[in-house]
């Protein structure tokens, strides 16, 4: 049977409980700004009824703490998505820096220093005016000077990209570190997690945990495997293990050829995790595909011109009627020996125009069919079947549609990103409307439970009184 | 159905993006080019480069080109002073040739001769900026000396060339000796000297002198066929360099039309971007003003 006292102990319950959801809501509204934070709504229980000779009567409310509201689908996709989008962005940072060094030449007077095809095309004129007059000392002149300023721009350029390389294997190496201390902080909240809620979520040390999981996505590409008991397995997506439950592998940094290569457990996964995802993986696609690409590109085209023309130039006479033998030869541009680094040695070598090689082979001063040979350079095919015009045109186009891909895939991730992350916050983020409202509906529930309360103190005192007014009020 | 919270941040980036867009435009706006990067049009920045290349050949072309003109017009004008003194010798030869001259006149007109001699042989000789443009390759070297009643060559038969970007090859030069020496005694050299020799006693063996004064004639219209040679060259060149010319303004048309900004589309695209911008900050003031906030509407 019910009583008034019963019905005091369960307005009091009601109070409690008001009390406790206002305190979830008001712990909503003050994390609405903290990164990582989950929406928590209260949770209440009806207490169990009791049964009173047949009768069963409620027993009030008691509200048994907050539940996050989280979807851990939507937060592993939005990771997996925020893996691909600062891959990109990273990249397309570097390809940024690279594609500077080749800004195109708007001017049509073509005189704008540091443009390769400028420069080709000045250096190649050069001999060609040359023609005109083989023995005059200005054209001679010149011919060396637009080959300086040729091969100054090439090897400003490599020297530009190995230093842009070294600046990426340097952000590629801290990285590691950090990587480092989200595993292990990871790991420990995966212990915590484990042994304080293994069988429901964890809230507050969930959302920790959530926050750190998308920091390491944005670092490096990751899976998550969730276990028993609420633990997490990671590993790169190319499947090496970073952190097992309650225990973390600590990345380590190593170099190898002259550049940092990473290292789990033993295990160099550098070329993987330049395909992985995160910013590591724009950096190491930079600096192991992208900038070794451009180089290899620039000493292509340093080496097949110093080479070539140098051998043209020894296959003349110069304005002494001397011409170039194996010991002594007439080279314009320093003779590279292989390939690899011509673009950053590429530099000229001779000092006095008079060596330039314009007559042909036993000619005489004033012939000029050997500064025509030279010349016709420019229209030969002496780089992998293309003039060097054609060839550096290729590698300008080729370059910017490297870029400019790279552009439209991280714009196209980055809204992706975006729109997940707008349907993330969209569930688990704090609503300061939803809070208000809330809070008004707990404040209305409060004061009506303080009423009945004051009502029933005035039943109680009427009962005590039995009908006379004055002994309790 | 709930919303996100945070619209206002993702509103502040796509500010954030039409800022960006107008920073764009601007920038092409005042430095009248629209592609500053290779990724915004890459294949228009490699057919940069090769036009670039082509207008800068034309241009190199056209200033060879005045520059082996001033040269060839100075061999065509010397080859025509050369004509000048040789009609003159075969006229001095005629008058020996017809049998009334005493022994001292036919001396003198063979002095006279030797003068003529020395003459075409300066004229032979010619440099234009220090190099002798009759001696073939060997610029350096004098090209003709003449010693005991014989002329020598020391150049040789190289041909010069200048190529132009289409690979049309202009002859910049024709050998010394192949006017001057080119069939022995029918030479212009040899022919002078012959008669030279036939004069030089007083007395004319006048078939002899008859025969070499035709010579002479025909080393002369032999000069004369070299030196329509030259002159074509020198029309060649004309016409290479106005084709050059003609290309180089239409390459350079092209290269504007591939890089330069327009103007008119990109200031509309600017306004564009700035009515965007306006919009989206009003929409940004509005909702951050304190009475959408439903806090607010609560009674304090």
């Amino acid at each position: 049977m019910g009583t008034i006292s019963s019905a005091f102990s369960l307005m009091s319950q009601g109070l409690d409980a008001d009390q406790s959801a206002l305190s979830v809501v008001a712990n909503n509204v003050a994390n609405a700004n903290t990164p990582g934070y989950t929406e928590e709504t209260p949770d209440w229980q009806q207490n169990q009824p009791i049964n009173i000779n047949g009768v069963s009567y409620g027993d009030g409310v008691t509200e048994t703490g907050a539940t996050s509201v989280r979807d851990s689908v939507l937060n592993e996709r939005l990771d997996q998505q925020q893996q691909l989008a600062s891959a990109s962005s990273a990249r397309l940072t570097a390809l940024n820096t690279v594609q500077v060094l080749f800004t195109p030449d708007s001017g049509s007077s073509s005189s704008t220093a540091g443009d390769i095809g400028s420069d080709l095309t000045g250096f190649f004129s050069s001999l060609s005016s040359l023609e005109a007059n083989p023995t005059d000392n200005s054209l001679r002149q010149n011919v060396l000077s637009t080959a300086s300023t040729l091969a100054g721009d090439i090897s400003n350029a490599a020297s530009s990209l190995n230093s842009q390389r070294l600046s990426l294997d340097q952000e590629a190496a801290g990285v590691s570190s950090q990587v480092n201390s989200l595993t292990s902080a990871i790991a420990q909240l995966n212990q915590q997690i484990m042994s304080t809620s293994p069988d429901s979520d964890a809230g507050t040390l969930e959302d920790q945990r959530q926050q750190d999981m998308s920091q390491l996505s944005q670092l490096v590409g990751i899976n998550k495997i969730t276990t028993e008991n609420s633990g997490l397995e990671i590993t790169t997506t190319s499947g090496q293990l970073l952190v097992s439950n309650d225990t973390s592998v600590q990345m380590t940094n190593g170099t190898v050829n002259g550049v940092t290569n990473f290292f789990l457990g033993g295990v160099n996964i550098t070329s993987q995790l330049a395909f992985g995802g995160g910013e590591l993986g724009g950096y190491l696609t930079a600096r192991d595909e992208d900038i070794p690409s451009a180089l290899s590109s620039l000493d292509q085209l340093a080496y097949s011109i110093s080479t070539q023309v140098n051998a043209q130039n020894n296959a003349g006479t110069d304005l002494d009627g001397v011409s170039g033998t194996k010991d002594a030869p007439l080279n314009i541009f320093n003779e590279p020996t292989a390939v690899s680094g011509s673009a950053a040695n590429m530099s000229v070598v001779m000092t006095d125009p008079n060596h330039i090689a314009a007559a042909g082979l036993n000619d005489g001063t004033g012939d000029s069919s050997n500064a025509i040979a030279m010349a016709g350079l420019s229209e030969q095919q002496i780089l992998n079947g293309q003039t060097p015009t054609d060839y550096y045109s290729n590698f300008v186009s080729t370059l910017g549609a490297t870029v400019s891909s790279v552009q439209t895939e991280n714009t196209a991730q980055n809204a992706s990103v975006t729109q997940l992350q707008t349907q993330n916050d969209a569930l688990s983020s704090v609503n300061l409307d939803d809070e208000a409202s809330s809070m008004t509906t707990l404040e209305r529930s409060y004061q009506a439970a303080s009423q009945v309360l004051t009502m029933l103190n005035t039943i109680m005192a009427a009962a005590l009184n039995l009908g006379d007014q004055t002994t309790v009020s | 159905m709930r919303v996100d919270p945070n619209y206002v941040t993702n509103l502040v980036s796509s500010l954030d993006q039409s800022q960006a867009t107008e920073q764009q435009l601007t920038s092409e706006l005042s430095s009248g080019v629209s592609i500053t990067s290779l990724s915004q049009n890459p294949v228009a920045s490699g057919e940069n480069v090769l036009l670039l290349n082509q207008i800068q050949q034309d241009d190199s072309f056209t200033q060879s080109s005045s520059l082996v003109t001033s040269q060839l017009q100075v061999a065509d004008s010397t080859l025509g002073s050369v004509v000048t003194q040789l009609t003159q010798a075969i006229s001095l030869a005629t008058s020996a040739n017809n049998g009334t001259m005493n022994v001292s006149d036919v001396k003198s007109i063979g002095n006279q001769l030797s003068g003529i001699l020395d003459e075409v042989q300066s004229l032979a000789n010619t440099n234009y900026q220090g190099q002798y443009i009759f001696a073939g390759g060997q610029t350096s070297t004098t090209p003709f000396t003449t010693s005991s009643g014989a002329t020598t060559y020391d150049g040789d038969e190289d041909t010069n060339y200048l190529e132009t970007p289409n690979g049309q090859k202009i002859q910049l030069n024709v050998p010394g000796d192949q006017i001057f020496l080119s069939s022995g005694t029918n030479s212009v050299f040899g022919a002078l000297n012959s008669l030279i020799a036939d004069y030089s006693t007083g007395t004319v063996d006048a078939s002899q002198a008859i025969s070499d004064t035709e010579s002479l004639g025909t080393a002369l219209s032999f000069v004369s066929q070299q030196r329509v040679t030259i002159d074509n060259s020198i029309s060649q060149l004309g016409s290479a360099s106005d084709a050059m010319t003609n290309e180089q303004t239409q390459l350079i048309a092209a290269q504007t039309n591939l890089m330069q900004a327009d103007v008119a589309q990109v200031s509309t695209q600017l306004s564009l971007s700035e009515t965007q911008q306006t919009a989206l900050e009003d929409v940004i003031a509005q909702l951050n003003s304190t009475s959408n906030d439903l806090f607010s509407k609560l009674p304090q």
